[in-house]
């Protein structure tokens, strides 16, 4: 009752849903970096918040022991078992002794990779997602390597050619992710102290995801630096979303594996409903920003979470048919 | 950063712990402000919090952990600090442990707990060139706030010395051993009893 990870991609991680309430102990909330994905590689396969592997900005190949019911879902990957193409996006059977894939093609940066009843995790602090600096939770707290073999919590009984007929289909994808490189946000605790032609330029310019980006952050480069008035800041508290201005003139989105207080002014944040599409930005793409209200931006968040909500039942109600 | 502000601020947080109001996540102290997670709206947020912080300035009692914290003075910048101020490395020590430190915040890593105000006499710059790693343990200065490293990890604050103490231990139940609104008083050892006490 296990996989083995035969090649790991850049990035690969067991995440699972945020460990919230010990942030004020410096210790963030972390997850998958995209949420969206990683919740409906879940419901995809009758999961509610089982811990998934993510893997980031490379191909990967998993060998698989036994007969599985796994899901793959995320941007810029596709998915082979034993060199055959598969769907992402939707159920698939993976017989015992296959090799799994994902391979990266254009156009994202994350993919998930999600089995029923879900992989076996430590928990931590009442999550189950991986706390890199903390060194605890997820798979021994760390970065999965070469031949790590990861448990699962229960073998599915299934017939080989039962066709799975449930997906999230390419129109709910991208009305997540689309339009690509536009990313809204809203004003944040030091967005005044932006020069006025500066607060213009933050919203009309191109700026490009850095190699530096990570986990953490995603930093920014700008064509023309971003000024502020003169400060003084103490170090406060930031969160997934929030925008910081570099001395530099060059900003930095914090992301999933962010700390929890910063000493940088908050210029802006992105709001919460475009996070799964920024962090499918990849290194070298160009990004814009679009500043929005705070009542818009929980407008979305409540659109966002009632279509989440929505595909996650229409899931549920597919697998339990399917398993009776 | 004012001491009275930041009683405030812990009042406020405090408050929140004991009495959650639905659909608080949680909320997190920092020098001059504190931040509440929540899923509500902000509107119904603000007046929940606007209507506790009329009542906090009423009158706000605080009860303080004081924590009492070894330190083996044998750190890597003690001269240099010491230098920069005309001081002794024995009268930076003095001044040290000399006062009892407010626990600002808990930021930057898992535990790390930024401590102040540290005495003028002794306050001192970030390095200009971080290192690429401090060991756990490590206690710092940078300007007039005091700290200690919780794990290795690179950092600029110049190292005075060090607590065999682990302040942070994901394997126990609390991992930190300090919060926001603790109060920390340090004591030298010697480096016998830094071998005895150490827990790294």
């Amino acid at each position: 009752m296990s996989i083995e990870i035969v090649k790991p991609a850049i990035v690969s991680s067991l995440v699972a849903a945020p460990r919230e309430g010990y942030r004020s102990w410096g210790i963030g909330s972390g997850g998958a970096m995209d949420t969206f994905a990683y919740e409906m590689a879940n419901a995809l396969v009758g999961n509610e918040q089982a811990a998934v592997i993510e893997l980031g900005y490379s191909s990967s190949e998993i060998y698989f022991h036994d007969h599985q019911l796994i899901s793959a879902t995320g941007k810029g990957f596709t998915l082979f078992a034993n060199e055959k193409p598969f769907p992402m996006w939707r159920p698939v059977g993976v017989e015992a002794g296959s090799i799994l894939k994902l391979v990266k093609t254009r156009g994202g940066a994350w993919s998930y990779l999600a089995v029923h009843g879900g992989w076996k995790a430590e928990e931590w602090l009442g999550s189950f997602t991986t706390h890199l600096t903390a060194k605890a939770g997820g798979f021994r707290g760390r970065l999965l390597q070469k031949s790590d073999r990861i448990e699962l919590n229960t073998l599915l009984q299934f017939q080989k050619d039962k066709i799975f007929h449930w997906s999230i289909s390419s129109q709910q994808v991208a009305e997540v992710y689309n339009p690509t490189y536009t990313l809204r946000c809203m004003p944040s605790a030091e967005t005044e102290l932006l020069l006025p032609e500066c607060a213009k330029d933050f919203c009309r310019m191109e700026m490009m995801v850095t190699p530096q980006s990570n986990r953490m952050g995603y930093r920014l480069q700008c064509d023309r630096p971003l000024l502020a008035q003169p400060f003084n800041m103490v170090s406060s508290p930031v969160d997934v979303g929030t925008i910081q201005l570099l001395p530099d003139g060059n900003l930095i989105v914090l992301m999933a594996d962010c700390q929890t207080t910063g000493g940088y002014p908050r210029i802006a944040s992105v709001i919460a409903a475009d996070l799964p599409k920024l962090a499918q930005v990849m290194p070298g793409e160009k990004i814009s920003f679009n500043m929005v209200s705070l009542q818009e931006a929980e407008w979305e968040w409540i659109k966002y979470k009632k279509r989440l909500a929505e595909l996650k039942r229409s899931c549920h109600l597919q697998i339990k048919n399917f398993l009776s | 950063m004012g001491v009275a502000v930041h009683e405030k601020i812990i009042s406020l947080h405090r408050q929140l712990i004991k009495n959650p109001f639905e659909g608080l996540v949680e909320s997190v102290p920092a020098y001059s402000s504190l931040a509440v997670f929540h899923r509500k709206k902000f509107e119904d947020v603000k007046i929940i919090i606007e209507t506790l912080l009329e009542k906090l300035s009423a009158g706000t009692e605080q009860t303080t952990n004081i924590i009492r914290l070894p330190v083996l003075y044998d750190g890597e910048d003690l001269d240099t600090v010491a230098r920069q101020h005309q001081l002794s490395a024995d009268e930076v020590i003095r001044i040290h442990t000399s006062r009892t430190y407010r626990v600002f915040m808990i930021g930057f890593l898992p535990g790390f707990p930024y401590l102040g105000e540290v005495d003028e006499r002794i306050a001192t710059p970030r390095k200009s060139a971080p290192r690429t790693a401090v060991a756990a343990g490590s206690v710092g200065i940078a300007g007039k706030q005091t700290g200690i490293y919780p794990q290795q990890s690179p950092g600029g604050w110049q190292l005075i010395g060090r607590t065999p103490l682990k302040i942070f231990d994901a394997s126990k139940k609390t991992p930190c051993l300090l919060c926001a609104g603790d109060s920390v008083a340090f004591y030298a050892i010697t480096l016998q009893e830094y071998n005895r006490l150490n827990e790294y």
